[in-house]
């Protein structure tokens, strides 16, 4: 078996006293770094496959890390960061993180990310032509999208969001990146757009718009599409 | 679209203007054109009508004339009774504006607006008597005669050769609610006053006969019409403006007047305020001279003629230039001017042919701007030429007394030693005499030096000797000669003495004035500021000086010199009004003139600051000069003022950042330290549920002991946080017991051993260590705080605890082997949320031990403080000192 090898950056103990023994026990191999100094050395020397990253680090700032690990590896990077640290959040995902997760959280919420993660990191590069999730059906090949059978009519804006989304499903995608993969760089300041495409998307797939089960608003960040 | 919108908007200047007015009284003018047309009559009248509705309305004053049916107008009307004054042995009876304020009606009726009041009243005029009245909110009714108009007064005495001695400026009537006209065809008026329905004062019915023609009666009632109709126009125009309604209101016409200190310029203001009334255009009054340094005179009559055309509702300036029609044209430019107003005397005596005048220039100058040219006579009485000014009779007295004894004195040497000096060479010696004359007391001794050296000259030095006549014609061309010589010397020493002494005064001004503010610039504390004005204006002026401020409701004297100066009640009442109105008051101005003191409003850029005194009563009224330094020092003082004020507010605002820096620590602080251990339980506790099955014992037992770790971690956080909000509530309640130190000690060394089994602590406690006076609990809590500090920063080596006697006191000392801590940070260590780095570069500790331990000390009645180093150039050691416990308490 291909055991996964998570790397978790933190300096204070008692967070990794419980990070070590619960992702290892949920099956993956686990190696801890404090600083990080030590965190860039063990990205680039021990090939994990995913990183669990505090941001409060005590020798250099967590989104400096994430910028120095991105100029050489596409590692999954997870935040861990505060829930009134909304800027350092989202700047942390524009700088390449993959995902957050607010302290103080349940195991279980971590470790449902650590999957959407690695399940990104195996998909790789390669876009799938067909997605599929509790009725809905994405068809990239056809550029169909169905909803329990019947099609659903997008207008091209419309299906490159949702598109963007299915591809990233799991993971926080933030206003910014997908105002720019959708709209291009000239757009990324207007939210506006965003709101207005994304109210329109829901009401096209959601059962109820209000209550949305595929697109979660993600306040002040951004969106994730759940698939599970 | 936006421009659209723009100009509906209401204009806010109109409508603060209006909200100014509301508090303030409201202001009716019954407007008549001549004396008997009825304007008392008109207003009782309609004061009677009110009354009738239930209106708050009472007579301040009205002249009835004696009258039967206006006095049967006043029947059942409420009258303030008059005030008695005796003036020069006459009784008189006065308005009394003390008793209408205190009865405070609704309206009042206040007869005769040019009226004077009698000398020794509180304003010299009525219409500041009613000023003070709107500005106490109350409505008054009042009536004029359109000839008291200050900008008409020129204009009816030409068309009807009565000088107009009470003058009303035409701000009042301009800044009047409501204008009433109260109208009556001449030929009625010229019946009425032959019936003897019109009263006239004894001393103006020879001038009634020249006056009540209907040719100037018809004058005077077309201004009455035409102002009321001016007024009409402004008040449409408010309206419009307030309520943003658009229309061609704006004319957008601005005049530019220019004036010099020639007599013709009064007539030009005047012309020029009927010109902007009549086109409702806004107009800048502008004086030129060529030189800064203008005689005495010429800044008197300069500032007299801009005050007139203030008072006319011009905006004035002073400008200074070389250049006039350059300068006039720059300000025409800047100004966006629409016409010109200049002068142009009639005749001038010595016009020079060769140049062109002033109203010539601009005509030439300007293309496109409309030039009025005002002209007339140059009065000769009305402005004196700097040269002509009065002499002090003691002046006068030197000026002859002086030349009279030096050619005296000359005369008596001259005689001495005509023996052996030439005749011819004595003339000589009298050119001295004109010299020192001159160097003395000026050009006049001079000049009369001069001509008593032509005399005694030939009376007693030339053939005929002792007789006036002269012998040879050669002595007389000499004689002539010398007159013209001394004259011409004289003339020349007395204009360098004058120049020698302006320029000494001025420079002792300058001198003054820049040490003043040398002094100003280096104090930045009001008191500073306000004593060394006070010092100043002592010494510069010779007399009492005293500065008020407001606070707590009333303004109160800040600094006096000498300080034994005080005020009496009047005195506050003009101070109190030249705060508020924002001008002079008291001695020698429109506002209480009788009393000891004038006061001056220190304005600065937010307002008024303050009320400067000056006591006058010993010296004589203030020169032009002194004027002008008193006002640059005020103006000192004011941005003095103001920066000592910016001072302390910015030192606010520093204290303001620093607390919101311990608000922004406070958060940060307490977010990290509640938030790791809550995170660690959150994470240890879901673990345990979801994955506990695939957990080895011991790693659920480790996750277990970590939750009850976290736990007691937050426990002790949050009672520090309580510990601190009681300390800095000041609801500690603090036992004062004698306890014995060594047993606290052990016991916190015991719990400092539960959490950290590992730390390593060397006890050392006198035998014979006395009790001490305090609470057991808070001296264990701090004794536990400090060690948990030093386990924080002592790396590897152990504490070590000391307590002995000291006198009487005890000293407990705890002391770590740690880096120790550099000197300047000794002092922050018990500051609320300092937290020192720990080695790894991490912030330690909640940065709230050491605070309590000082807090609970300090509570305790004892100290605490720190060293470092401690131990060969290492460690910290805290020292814990508190009273030994009294006798009686060991005993206990």
């Amino acid at each position: 078996m291909n055991q996964h090898r998570i790397l978790v950056v933190d300096d204070e103990p008692q967070i990794q006293r419980f990070l070590n023994p619960a992702l290892t026990a949920s099956g993956y191999e686990v190696i801890l770094a404090s600083t990080g100094a030590e965190a860039e050395r063990l990205i680039a020397t021990s090939a994990p496959d995913l990183v669990i990253l505090d941001l409060g680090l005590p020798d250099k700032d967590g989104k400096d890390v994430i910028e120095t690990v991105r100029a050489f590896s596409e590692v999954p990077i997870i935040v861990l960061s505060a829930r009134d640290r909304e800027t350092e959040k989202i700047v942390s995902l524009d700088l390449g993180a993959n995902d957050y997760v607010e302290k103080p959280f349940g195991i279980g919420e971590l470790l449902a990310r650590v999957r959407s993660a690695l399940r990104q990191k195996a998909a790789g590069t390669s876009v799938p032509s067909r997605f599929e999730a509790n009725g809905l059906v994405v068809d990239m090949a056809k550029r169909i999208v169905t909803r329990n059978g019947e099609e659903v009519h997008l207008t091209r804006k419309e299906y490159q969001l949702l598109v963007h989304l299915v591809l990233h499903a799991g993971m926080v995608v933030t206003h910014r990146q997908l105002l720019a993969s959708v709209w291009g760089g000239a757009h990324v300041e207007d939210l506006q757009y965003l709101r207005v495409f994304v109210g329109q998307l829901r009401a096209k797939i959601e059962d109820d718009a209000n209550n949305p089960q595929f697109i979660r608003t993600e306040a002040g960040v951004g969106y994730r599409f759940i698939a599970e | 679209m936006a421009d659209h919108g723009q100009r509906n908007r209401p204009d806010p200047d109109k409508l603060l203007e209006l909200t100014a007015r509301e508090t303030r009284g409201k202001l009716t003018v019954f407007l008549g054109a001549a004396p008997g047309v009825g304007k008392t009559y008109a207003m009782l009248l309609r004061a009677r009508r009110l009354k009738e509705d239930g209106e708050d309305i009472v007579i301040g004053i009205a002249e009835t004339h004696g009258r039967a049916e206006t006095a049967k107008l006043l029947d059942g009307l409420e009258v303030v009774p008059r005030r008695r004054v005796t003036y020069r042995d006459r009784a008189l009876e006065e308005f009394d504006i003390d008793a209408a304020i205190a009865r405070k009606p609704k309206t009042l009726v206040v007869d005769e607006l040019a009226h004077t009041n009698v000398p020794g009243s509180r304003h010299p005029k009525r219409y500041q008597d009613i000023e003070e009245l709107l500005w106490q909110g109350i409505d008054v009714w009042t009536a004029m005669n359109v000839q008291h108009l200050e900008s008409l007064s020129d204009l009816v005495t030409s068309i009807t050769g009565v000088t107009v001695r009470e003058i009303v400026p035409d701000t009042v009537l301009k800044r009047a609610d409501e204008v009433l006209l109260v109208d009556l065809p001449p030929a009625e008026l010229i019946e009425r006053l032959k019936e003897g329905k019109v009263y006239l004062p004894g001393n103006a019915e020879r001038a009634a006969e020249g006056f009540f023609k209907p040719a100037n009666l018809t004058a005077l009632r077309e201004l009455a019409l035409r102002r009321t109709a001016d007024r009409v126009d402004d008040q449409m125009i408010d309206l419009l403006r307030q309520s943003a309604i658009e229309g061609p209101w704006a004319t957008g016409e601005r005049l530019l007047v220019c004036v010099g200190p020639d007599s013709l310029s009064d007539k030009v203001v005047r012309t020029a305020s009927r010109l902007a009334s009549g086109l409702n255009a806004r107009w800048l009054v502008v004086s030129l001279t060529q030189t800064s340094d203008a005689g005495a005179e010429t800044s008197k009559r300069i500032d007299e003629l801009l005050d007139l055309a203030e008072r006319l509702g011009a905006e004035t300036r002073r400008v200074i230039a070389q250049d006039f029609v350059e300068e006039i044209f720059r300000i025409a430019r800047r100004e966006n001017v629409t016409q010109i107003v200049v002068g142009r005397p009639k005749s001038r005596r010595f016009a020079n042919p060769f140049r062109r005048s002033l109203p010539d220039e601009i005509i030439k100058r300007f293309t496109d701007i409309g030039v009025h040219i005002v002209t007339g006579e140059e009065q000769g009485g009305a402005y004196k030429p700097p040269s002509m000014r009065k002499r002090s009779r003691r002046e006068l007295a030197a000026a002859i007394a002086i030349p009279v004894i030096t050619t005296g004195m000359t005369t008596l040497l001259g005689l001495g030693v005509s023996d052996i000096v030439h005749t011819q060479n004595l003339s000589m010696l009298f050119l001295v005499a004109v010299i020192l004359s001159a160097m003395i007391s000026g050009r006049l001794s001079a000049v009369i030096a001069a001509g008593l050296s032509f005399v005694f000259y030939n009376f007693f030095f030339l053939e005929p000797l002792h007789d006036l006549s002269i012998a040879k014609p050669h002595q007389l061309f000499s004689l002539v000669i010398f007159l013209a010589v001394a004259l011409m010397i004289g003339d020349l020493a007395g204009r360098l003495r004058d120049q020698v002494a302006r320029s000494r005064n001025q420079a002792k001004n300058t001198q003054a004035l820049y040490e003043f503010s040398r002094k100003l610039s280096g104090t930045a504390r009001l008191d500073d500021v306000l004593f060394s004005t006070a010092t100043q204006l002592h010494s510069t002026f010779g007399t009492g000086v005293t500065i008020l401020l407001p606070g707590d409701g009333d303004l109160s004297t800040q600094t006096a010199w000498p300080p034994d100066l005080t005020l009496d009640g009047t005195d506050m009442t003009a101070v109190r009004w030249a705060f508020e109105k924002n001008e002079r008051a008291g001695h020698d101005t429109a506002t209480l003139p009788l009393i000891d003191w004038q006061f001056l409003p220190i304005l600065t850029s937010h307002g008024v600051a303050g009320v400067l005194g000056l006591f006058m009563q010993d010296r004589p009224p203030l020169t032009e000069n002194e004027d002008r330094m008193l006002i640059a020092i005020l103006d000192q003082t004011a941005i003095a003022i103001d920066r000592a004020q910016l001072v302390r507010e910015n030192a606010k605002t520093t204290a303001l950042q620093e607390s919101e820096k311990l608000h922004t620590a406070l958060f940060s602080s307490l977010s990290h330290d509640l938030r790791t251990p809550l995170a660690s339980i959150t994470g240890a506790v879901t673990t345990l549920r979801q994955l506990g099955d695939r957990i080895k014992p011991d790693g659920r037992d480790d996750l277990l002991l970590s939750i009850e770790e976290e736990a007691g971690r937050l426990t002790r956080f949050v009672a520090n946080l309580f510990d601190m909000t009681r300390i800095e509530a000041g609801t500690l309640k603090v036992k004062n017991v004698p306890i014995d130190a060594a047993e606290v000690i052990v016991s916190s060394i015991e719990r400092m051993k539960k959490l950290k089994p590992e730390i390593a602590i060397e006890i050392s406690i006198a035998p014979d260590l006395p009790a001490v006076n305090g609470d057991p609990s808070l001296l264990g809590q701090v004794l536990f705080n400090l060690l948990d500090n030093a386990a924080k920063y002592a790396g590897d080596g152990p504490i070590a605890i000391y307590a002995r006697q000291e006198d009487t006191e005890v000293a407990i000392s705890v002391t770590d082997q740690g880096k120790g801590i550099p000197p300047k940070d000794l002092d922050k260590i018990f500051d609320k949320f300092y937290r020192r780095v720990k080695g790894d570069g991490r912030a330690a500790g909640t940065g709230l031990g050491l605070s309590i331990a000082r807090g609970f000390v300090e509570s305790m009645g004892g100290t605490i403080k720190a060293e470092s180093p401690a131990i060969r150039k290492r460690g910290t050691r805290f020292i814990v000192r508190l009273p030994r416990a009294n006798p009686t308490g060991e005993a206990a």
